[in-house]
């Protein structure tokens, strides 16, 4: 029992979930934007579920007229097996409004089963009613006279319907967007419909920027004390290239009228069902003039170029990287004014790094105050070589339109920690690379050196010590040469000991020898035996002892024959030298004949002429 | 004289400080005092940074002349003055010189005056000791190795003697100048109505040989004329 009740409160409760989770309920209020003072208007709710109760605002600023008139409808249609169903329940009211101005009118309130569901409040613009004085439509249709062309004339007349030209400022800055807007307004007549036959103005010295709109809409507006039905032909947005007065010519729009004709014959049908003709009218934009200003100098260094308001952000992948993993720097630039001709800032990648061209993704809107929007951009690198990098900060200027001077974005600055990546050389591992890519130092600028910090190395102006020409200067040199010469003097008898008497002994050994042997030759035929020995001796010995280097004292025969030996003199010469030293020696002491003095003399000279052909 | 170093090493720190906040205005100014307080070639060498900075090229110029004075062989003013004077207007090329004397003025200009003279009187010792060893040794290679010896210091005793006076001459007479003013016209005479002769720019080294009056006669290049003494600085 208690099964069965169960299963009966499950399919009651999944019914009862269908109907009413069918569809969301959907509670609107509808008025016109605009309406006219003394002119009545309709309010409608309109619901999407069957509901009761419906509960009205107070309408304290309109005069309620009629109302709520109900009307609903509903259908259902199969489509591909799919049921679908729509319910609509509409509340009319017909109210009016007396005096001008801006009004809401509060939601009103209702219930769907146990639930109470509000509407939306609805804003609606009162306008004044139509100025008296001016020509209104219905008066110069009244007016109209029998003729066919006079009725055209004053229907379509440039009164009653018009193009405006609406700029959104006429002082603006360079590069400053303003918005032009082409507007109808027509009360009165009848629009069948605008031709493509429209000529628009060339829009030189500036920067055309189409705003895309839908099917044209047209709204209620009191211009020059009458009400006028308006639509918005065309909307673009202007950049102005340069500075000065800049003149937009007017432009032209051409519109087809519905004119009723009243025809010569007047049939009682005439006025049911009227007859019409079209008639095309001409439109004519007025042109404006736009006071274009030129940004004010001291544009900064990096001037992007942008005119409007803009933020930036950036990030980075990452910090810690390893070398030959890309890292990407992403900076946003989000606002609005002229982003389509916003230059791209530029990275300064570090040596050591490949950078790559920018990804630039842009992402744009085109609205009544500007293109605004998105400007993302992307910059990869790739780290060669491992060290601590610093990217710099990227200072991106723009003249900023509401506060009218220069402004200054700038990205962080990022210090990036490259280490060597460990897959690095692995593919290469196996090939013994014996070559690596020498870099020259690169020298990309050029600066003076900076200052010294050290001062250990100062050197300052001497100004104690010697002066060059002064005395003691030349005293420096003067002194230590007195003391030379003093020096010389002292010893000068050391110094002619020293000098080379060798050296000239040997020179002159066979001089001196013929010099004496000539003495001896002399006193030979003299007869002076004693001196003869003598000199004979002399010459022998002396010039032994200069030829060897030997003192005179040292000299004996045994040395004499020794030394000679070590020059390797033939022993026959070493015999005949010591036979002339001991022949003139012994003849000293007792002097032989004069045969043997002969003798001796001749002996002497061969030894001599021998000994200096030996070349000792 | 100790005392003042250490003053002087805390002023010139001061300075340099100035010089890396770059406020180079006031760097050369605290340089300027130091300098008139005790010249020494490191304020003149930082003096020059400092005025380089600030564009003034002349007084840059003068300031790294006058840090080579003391210290002929400070690389880094050597560099920065090429580089001063690399970006200054003139281009004087003395076609005058013999290419000898050049390279004997760039001998003479590695060595300060005092270090010329100690040169020279040290190989003047060397000389009479050479000659001395020469008289009095017995033995033969250190006579003649001491003969040659005094020879060649004789040599070098003259010329660094030579050298020591040559820039004795230069540092007293002062007659090498910079032109610091921006542009001077040079006339043929020394009065203003005189002939111009040719222009020169701010930096530009010119020799003067005479001076008359307000007015003095340079030699630049192979170009002589006459300028006022005011648009122009002895190093």
């Amino acid at each position: 029992m208690t099964k069965l009740r169960y299963i009966l409160i499950t399919l009651f409760a999944l019914v009862i979930g269908i109907s009413l989770h069918s569809e969301e309920v959907e509670f609107r209020a509808q008025a016109p934007s605009q309406v006219v003072v003394g002119k009545p208007f309709q309010l409608t709710y309109s619901i999407n579920q069957r509901a009761k109760d419906l509960q009205a605002p107070e309408f304290t600023d309109f005069d309620y007229l009629a109302g709520p008139y109900t009307s609903q409808s509903s259908s259902t249609s199969f489509v591909n097996g799919k049921r679908t169903s729509s319910f609509q329940l509409t509340y009319t009211y017909t109210l009016m409004a007396t005096k001008e101005g801006s009004f809401t009118i509060q939601p009103a309130k209702i219930s769907v089963g146990s639930d109470r569901y509000t509407s939306n409040g609805v804003r609606i613009t009162v306008l004044p009613a139509d100025n008296p004085q001016q020509p209104s439509s219905v008066a110069g249709q009244q007016a109209t006279s029998n003729t066919q062309t006079a009725s055209t004339a004053s229907s379509t007349s440039s009164e009653n319907i018009f193009v405006r030209t609406i700029v959104s400022k006429t002082k603006v800055h360079e590069q400053e967007a303003i918005l032009l807007s082409y507007k109808l307004y027509f009360a009165g007549v009848d629009v069948a419909q605008l031709t493509n036959n429209t000529k628009l103005p060339e829009y030189t010295g500036f920067l055309k920027q189409d705003i895309e709109q839908g099917e044209i809409q047209t709204e209620l507006e009191h211009y020059n004390g009458r009400n006028y039905q308006t639509a918005t032909l065309y909307r673009t947005l202007l950049y102005p290239q340069h500075s000065g007065d800049i003149v937009i010519d007017p432009a032209t729009f051409e519109a087809v009228l519905r004119v009723q004709t009243r025809a010569q014959v007047r049939s009682i049908f005439d006025d049911f069902f009227g007859s019409y003709t079209n008639v095309t009218k001409a439109l004519k934009a007025p042109g404006v003039t736009i006071h274009v200003q030129s940004l004010p100098s001291g544009k900064p260094a990096g001037f992007s170029g942008g005119v409007g308001r803009f933020t930036m952000a950036s990030a980075i992948s990452g910090t810690e990287l390893k070398t030959n993993e890309a890292v990407t720097i992403k900076i946003d630039i989000q606002g609005t004014g002229n982003m389509k001709l916003l230059k791209t800032p530029t990275v300064d990648w570090p040596e050591g790094f490949e950078a790559y061209d920018p990804k630039v993704n842009n992402n744009f809107k085109t609205t009544t105050n500007g293109v605004s929007g998105k400007k993302e951009i992307e910059y990869l690198a790739i780290p060669r070589a491992s060290g601590d990098y610093v990217i710099p900060a990227i200072a991106y200027s723009y003249f900023d339109t509401q506060d009218n001077q220069y402004k200054t974005l700038r990205t962080p600055e990022y210090t990036l920690h490259v280490i060597k990546g460990s897959g690095d050389s692995d593919a290469t591992q196996a090939v013994v690379q014996n070559f690596v890519n020498k870099e020259d130092v690169q020298q990309f600028g050029s600066d003076i050196r900076y200052i010294h910090t050290n001062t250990d190395k100062t050197r300052t102006k001497a100004e104690s010590g010697l002066v060059f020409g002064s005395l003691t200067y030349w005293m420096c040199y003067l002194i230590p040469l007195l003391l030379a010469i003093v020096l010389l003097i002292v010893f000068h008898k050391k110094i002619r000991e020293n000098a080379d008497l060798t050296r000239v002994r040997y020179k002159k050994a066979n001089k001196v020898a013929q010099k004496r042997l000539k003495q001896a030759k002399k006193l030979l035929s003299e007869g002076n035996k004693t001196a003869f020995y003598e000199e004979i001796e002399r010459a022998a010995v002396s010039y032994l002892s200069d030829r060897l280097s030997i003192p005179t004292a040292d000299l004996s025969k045994d040395k004499i024959a020794e030394i000679l030996r070590s020059k390797n003199i033939s022993e026959e010469l070493i015999q005949q030298a010591t036979e002339v030293v001991s022949t003139a020696e012994f003849a000293r002491y007792a002097p032989s004949a004069d045969s043997q003095m002969q003798t001796l003399y001749d002996m002497t000279t061969e030894l001599i002429n021998q000994l200096e052909n030996q070349n000792l | 004289m100790k005392l003042l170093l250490v003053i002087l090493v805390t002023l010139l720190s001061e300075a340099n400080q100035l010089y890396s906040d770059g406020s180079y205005a006031e760097a050369a100014k605290a340089y300027e005092e130091i300098i008139a307080e005790q010249p020494n070639s490191e304020a003149y060498y930082n003096l020059g940074n400092a005025y380089f900075k600030q564009d003034e090229l002349a007084q840059a110029i003068l300031a790294y002349e006058r840090c080579l004075r003391l210290d002929p062989r400070n690389k880094d003013a050597k560099y920065n003055l090429a580089f001063a004077q690399s970006r200054i207007i003139d281009n004087v090329e003395d076609n005058q010189a013999f290419f000898i004397k050049s390279w004997l003025q760039a001998i003479r200009n590695t060595l300060r005056e005092k270090t010329w003279m100690n040169i020279s009187i040290i190989t003047f010792l060397l000389v009479l000791i050479g000659f001395l060893l020469f008289a009095l040794s017995k033995e033969q290679w250190l006579r003649k190795t001491a003969f040659y010896v005094a020879l060649v210091s004789l040599i070098i005793s003259i010329s660094s003697c030579a050298n020591a006076g040559s820039l004795h001459r230069r540092d007293n007479l002062r007659q090498e100048a910079i032109i610091t003013q921006g542009i001077v016209n040079v006339k043929a005479s020394p009065d203003r109505s005189g002939t111009e002769l040719f222009t020169l720019h701010e930096g530009t080294k010119v020799t003067i040989h005479e001076t008359l009056g307000d007015w003095c006669n340079i030699h630049v290049g192979n170009n002589v004329g006459w300028m006022k003494i005011s648009s122009l600085e002895r190093i």
